[in-house]
């Protein structure tokens, strides 16, 4: 328990990646439509997303600097503006979305409209900014996220046929939803796995923490329960949309639908967790992109940032953060669907996604960071095999989407 | 003592003496002296000394942003002397405190006319 405890920073950043509203529809979904043929795809951005959280979570332990510190020093003024700009509007667009997601659990619970709930919601994210203290805040939301663990719970108590699903997920087909649209899942869920924002966040959490070299052990032990925490709450989502929906095909598009396998096999208390677990993760999600996108500007002109120093000696910093939250309320008041708003998000997110990991993985190499701290020969391996795949997932998401039509 | 400007200093996060956040070296100024030798005189940093790294319309733009968010613009880049620094690691460390340089003019004007005025912007949350 006290090793949870000290891992919630980890299982928050983990939560924004693999479990957000985005998410929780795109992984009910691949289950729906693939069984549990996209396994694969969790865990290898379970292992992606651990090898550069732990170089990111280093970096900021052994030198105080975060990963947009980085970005900007690696790829000089112009393209790590390039970065700032698209890597800020994804995570904006995407706190619009979380912000959304509380909503349309709060209408869950109250049969009152989304749109009621959004200007509320926003209100009661920038108080926890504002005033939570960082750890507290990490802890209770980090915490709170793993109600989603309800998932699990229902897994048991369904008619599982749990040979059939273990089988399900080392053969990959297609499942007669064709090539494309397989594939077009596939990136979704992996750009959302090693998802910008999650390092933005981890690293920068660290140095609010102030970690230094002495917290190293710290820092990888909030990456090796945080992530593979996020991976599995996904993979327990995939499961359980497997064996209620699918092989029938439904198209699945709602919350609603989401959490309808979990009321069916818990009753009433299984669907009030299930409600509080997408209210704990959405919010959790709010609170990681709203200041992520508030640390990439921060870091990059190298403004005073952070929730350590009293917000009148970080104006610009808490003037962002405050401009984000306004515009996510503002996008959300159009009355669009926050759920396809993610999907239009994740296909420009994997377009950037090597400007952001390609400089961490430089960094954590630099001796003049890292002293004798840099990457070992496995890790490097790691890092590079994982850049690779990233880059492929960067090239294939726009002509995968405009194959598809942007998914199912 | 041979230092690689550009990978040493350039866009390195400026650090004062107490941990606190003053900027980033946007660019460096030159300065020649009596022999004609140039010398490193100091590092800028600001929107303005960025927007005219940057150049063409993005770099005006960054400009454009700051000074509209100040009292008197244009804004002049903040001028570190080089004897202010202290040493450099995987960040340009001061031997000042940040105060006892000038402030920056946005983040004065979006303290005065925003920040300031929301309850609680004088105690930190930690």
């Amino acid at each position: 328990m006290r090793k949870l405890f000290a891992a919630t920073l980890g299982v928050l950043s983990a939560v924004g990646g693999f479990v957000d509203i985005g998410d929780l529809v795109a992984a009910s979904q691949a289950g729906a439509l693939f069984g549990m043929a996209h396994t694969w795809v969790l865990l290898a951005g379970v292992v992606g997303i651990c090898a550069y959280a732990e170089m990111a979570g280093r970096i900021a332990a052994v030198s105080g600097r975060a990963v947009f510190d980085l970005v900007r020093e690696r790829l000089g003024p112009r393209v790590a503006l390039l970065n700032l700009v698209a890597s800020w509007l994804v995570t904006v667009v995407t706190l619009a979305a979380e912000l959304g997601g509380v909503a349309l659990a709060l209408q869950l619970a109250t049969r009152v409209s989304h749109l009621f709930w959004v200007p509320l919601a926003a209100l009661a994210v920038w108080l926890v900014l504002w005033r939570l203290r960082f750890e507290l805040m990490e802890r209770i939301f980090g915490l709170a996220g793993l109600a989603l663990l309800v998932f699990a719970v229902a897994l048991v108590a369904l008619p599982t046929d749990w040979p059939e699903l273990g089988q399900g997920a080392w053969q990959i087909s297609a499942a007669g939803h064709g090539w494309p649209l397989y594939w077009f899942v596939a990136v979704a869920l992996f750009a959302a796995a090693v998802s910008p924002y999650e390092v933005f966040f981890f690293s920068s959490g660290g140095v609010e923490e102030r970690w230094s070299a002495a917290d190293l052990a710290r820092a990888r032990s909030n990456v090796l329960i945080g992530f593979p925490v996020g991976g599995f709450l996904a993979l327990s989502l995939v499961a359980v949309a497997t064996v209620a929906y699918h092989p029938s095909g439904v198209s699945l598009s709602t919350l609603d639908e989401v959490a309808r396998p979990v009321a069916t096999a818990l009753g009433g208390a299984g669907l009030a967790t299930a409600v509080l677990a997408f209210f704990a993760v959405t919010f959790g999600a709010a609170l990681e992109t709203g200041l992520s996108a508030a640390y990439a500007a921060a870091q990059y002109f190298g403004w005073q940032w952070g929730k350590r120093v009293r917000p009148r000696e970080a104006a610009r910093f808490h003037s962002v953060l405050l401009v984000g939250l306004l515009l996510g309320v503002v996008m959300l008041m159009t009355t669009v669907d926050p759920v396809r708003l993610t999907e239009y998000m994740l296909v420009l997110s994997a377009v950037v996604l090597p400007l952001t990991y390609l400089p961490i993985l430089v960094v954590a190499n630099d001796r003049g960071y890292l002293g004798d701290r840099v990457n070992g020969r496995w890790m490097n391996l790691l890092g590079a095999v994982f850049l690779l795949l990233i880059v492929a997932a960067s090239v294939a998401a726009i002509p995968l989407a405009i194959m598809t039509g942007m998914g199912p | 003592m041979r230092v690689q400007l550009a990978k040493r200093l350039l866009d390195r996060q400026i650090v004062d003496v107490d941990g606190r956040l003053v900027g980033r070296v946007d660019d460096i100024a030159f300065a020649v002296d009596d022999e004609g030798f140039p010398y490193v005189d100091s590092l800028l940093t600001g929107q303005r000394a960025l927007g005219e790294r940057i150049g063409g319309r993005v770099g005006r733009l960054l400009m454009a942003v700051a000074d509209r968010f100040t009292d008197d613009p244009p804004v002049p880049p903040l001028r570190v002397p080089l004897s202010q620094v202290a040493h450099v690691d995987s960040a340009v460390r001061l031997r000042c405190r940040a105060a006892d340089l000038p402030p920056s003019p946005v983040e004065a004007w979006l303290r005065r006319h925003l920040i300031e005025r929301i309850p609680g912007s004088g105690r930190a949350s930690g």
